[in-house]
């Protein structure tokens, strides 16, 4: 991040609109503000953290206890009802790209005097790529997040009379958490965390589902297709065995239709058998017709309500409240022609007349008489059809009836004849029917057992049609379960691959910073042989050791405990190769000469960009020699007494 | 900078395992100043499209 422009609108006490343009050169990167106390550092300080954070984000306090943001002059000039208007942008870059953000606020002047601010401001975030394509950034905050967190803030854009905090012997928290934050170890922690997380709910998730279901369901299935391929398999033995059964009948019948003594007998069975047949298979075709009746005859289930429908009908058209079948206009005609229905002319007041004239006061409008009349037409047809329907259930019924008898005296018929053949006592002919009869159980057992076997073919055919849907339906399950399985499995080892270089990298960093820290800070102390060692320890204590050995911390001096604070903060700046601006406001009040020439000397190379707000005394001699080759932009602050307000006069 | 440091760190795992990394560490970047992210559902999303991705590859590589 590169700070490019700003510029301030009736922002406290910087009332119209005030632009101020940032040295961001390689050679010339230092902007320095000057201002004496009370001129506006402090504030303009806090338009670059309002203008890129607001007054919090999260919970994340950035501007606290500050008073008014709106120009009190502004507010002043304005008229009753005026809508006031206080902004702040800001021009930046950062990866190549060209960010605008812009933050707004507005209030009303109210006629006391007051003004009533707007509950929120505005935040818009634009970005221009290098091609020069511009674009609203949808996702503000989380741009900023990106670039400058709100929590990372306070180390690159800080208050120089709180810098010496990472310092104080109580601040192992605080350095813990800027390198956690600075250099992406708290990313880092929270991905390990939310993956770990992420991870059980997954395993949790893969618990409750069993891939046991589906080998159930397969073997189900399995089980049930070997059941009909058997059933198939034996109905088609059985079949064979019928056939067999029936080939050898056919033999026996022919021998005994060859024989003198069974001759007659066996004749007269073919014949009963072949009659039996028909009927049978008349049977089967009355049976199949009384089933198409009754499942066509479903109006029968209307019989009742459509008598009593007629029934009602014939008694209002008796009462007359209903058309009779004339229509109306037939009996319009008659009147006036003065004839009756048989053709006979009638005279004015006749009897014939006044039935006539009552049918005409009786009646209905002729849509109304149609849907009448054609209602009675379509009851009337359904009665009919009832009664013809039910006569064909009754003519088949008597006829089945019939056939039972008939079949059953063939069948006795058959019996006798069987029963001759048995009875005969030529041993031959009675084996012969005792074959024959055998055969016939035969074939009965097996068209049992077929019919059997029929009704279980079609159960597990049925089963099959459901283990299906099961099958589809815990496919789809076993799916997911992979996916679930996978998704456990790679973040898991995220979660560990997280884990396992998380310490290295950690402590690596603490050591980098460490290291970094000594080598500022020797060269901005004065004392450097005083102070021989800085370090940072895994507890993230920041210790200063002396020449004897021991920890020098508690005795640094204010100023001291300053450059100690901001070594590490510019250790923290190269060791994170982050481009960041380094924003200080007074950063040089508690500093000696000494110091504030060796900051001077050295912080413009240790900064990609340095914004200094110093008072004159801040700056000065020495100090500012060191500086001057770097100056890229100057401007001084002056508070005028009589608007109350700063006007930036640019300087350089 | 120290998001390429980042990247480097997790360059010797399975690329799947560092492509799911980054981009959750993108996530936490973007919500980094707040306590408690609601990030579940994103992270989520950055797993599931690599397990797909991940199941994807072994049915080609292991025709059942």
């Amino acid at each position: 991040m590169k700070l490019e422009r700003i510029t301030i609108e009736n922002f406290r006490q910087y009332c119209g609109k005030q632009r101020v343009e940032f040295a961001k050169d390689d050679q010339k990167r230092v902007t320095v503000i000057h201002g004496i106390n009370g001129a506006g550092k402090t504030s303009f300080f806090l338009s670059i953290n309002w203008c890129l954070y607001g007054k919090s984000v999260e919970n994340i306090k950035v501007i606290d206890n500050v008073g008014e943001l709106m120009s009190k002059e502004a507010v002043n000039l304005a008229a009753v009802g005026e809508t006031i208007r206080t902004s702040v942008d800001l021009s930046f870059l950062h990866n190549g790209d060209r960010y605008l953000v812009k933050r707004i606020l507005h209030g009303v002047k109210q006629e006391d005097g007051t003004v009533r601010v707007e509950d929120t401001d505005t935040f818009t975030m634009m970005r221009t790529k290098a091609d020069g394509q511009a674009e609203r950034v949808n996702n503000p905050i989380g741009t900023m997040n990106s670039i400058l967190p709100a929590n990372v803030r306070e180390y690159f854009l800080f208050d120089g009379e709180k810098i010496d905090n990472f310092a104080k012997p109580e601040a192992a928290a605080q350095v813990k958490q800027a390198i956690y934050l600075v250099l992406k170890l708290e990313i880092l922690e929270r991905a390990r965390r939310h993956l770990e997380g992420l991870a059980s709910d997954y395993r949790r998730e893969l618990k409750n589902k069993s891939g046991q279901q589906l080998r159930d369901l397969l073997e189900q299935e399995e089980h049930a297709r070997t059941e009909i391929k058997k059933a198939k398999e034996r109905a088609i033995e059985l079949h064979e065995e019928i056939e067999s059964a029936e080939r050898k009948i056919a033999d026996i019948d022919k021998r005994l239709r060859e024989m003198e003594n069974t001759n007659i007998l066996q004749q007269q069975r073919d014949r009963i058998e072949k009659e039996l047949k028909q009927r049978r298979i008349e049977m089967e075709e009355i049976v199949n017709s009384v089933r198409d009746l009754a499942t066509a005859g479903y109006f029968v289930v209307a019989e009742e309500p459509i008598k009593k429908a007629i029934q009602l009908l014939e008694d209002k058209r008796a009462r007359g409240e209903i058309p009779s079948d004339y229509r109306q206009q037939f009996i319009k005609d008659l009147i006036s022609k003065m004839v009756c229905v048989c053709g006979r002319p009638f005279t004015d007041g006749s009897e014939e007349h006044r039935t006539l004239l009552a049918k005409i006061s009786h009646g209905l409008p002729d849509a109304l008489q149609d849907e009448v009349l054609n209602t009675c037409a379509v009851l009337h047809a359904f009665e009919q059809r009832t009664e013809k329907h039910r006569a064909e259930v009754d003519a088949f019924m008597r006829r089945r009836s019939e056939l039972i008898d008939i079949i059953r005296s063939l069948e006795a018929e058959l019996d006798d004849v069987s029963r001759q053949l048995k009875g005969s006592p030529l041993e031959e002919i009675s084996r012969l029917e005792r074959q024959r009869e055998n055969f016939k159980t035969d074939i009965q057992e097996n068209n049992i057992e077929i019919g059997s076997l029929h009704t279980r073919i079609d159960d597990f055919t049925r089963k099959l049609t459901d283990l299906k849907k099961e099958i589809d339906r815990a496919r789809r399950d076993e799916k997911r379960e992979t996916l679930l399985s996978t998704k456990l499995d790679l973040a898991q080892r995220s979660t560990d691959a997280i884990g396992e270089m998380y310490q290295t990298f950690a402590d690596d960093m603490r050591e980098k910073i460490q290291d970094k820290t000594k080598e500022i800070f020797k060269k901005l102390v004065w004392k450097e042989s005083h102070f021989q060692d800085v370090k940072l320890g895994p507890d993230f204590n920041l210790e200063v050791i002396d020449r004897y050995g021991y920890s020098a911390r508690p005795e640094l001096s204010a100023g001291e405990r300053q450059v100690l604070s901001l070594s590490f903060i510019m250790a923290m700046s190269r060791i994170s190769d982050e481009e960041a601006p380094l924003v200080m406001d007074t950063p040089f009040g508690r500093l000696s000469s000494h110091h504030r020439n060796a900051i001077s000397e050295h912080l413009p190379v240790l900064a990609s960009q340095l914004v200094l707000f110093v008072t004159d005394e801040e700056l000065r001699d020495e100090a500012r020699q060191n500086l001057e080759a770097r100056i890229g932009a100057e401007y001084r602050l002056e508070f005028n007494s009589k608007t109350s307000c700063t006007e930036i006069i640019p300087l350089r | 900078m120290q998001k390429e440091r980042l990247n480097n760190l997790f360059e010797t795992f399975d690329p799947a395992i560092r492509n799911i990394i980054l981009g959750v560490l993108d996530i936490e970047q973007e919500h980094i100043s707040m306590e408690r992210p609601r990030v579940k559902d994103q992270i989520d999303e950055i797993v599931t499209a690599a397990a797909k991705k991940e199941v994807e590859r072994l049915s080609v590589e292991e025709p059942s």
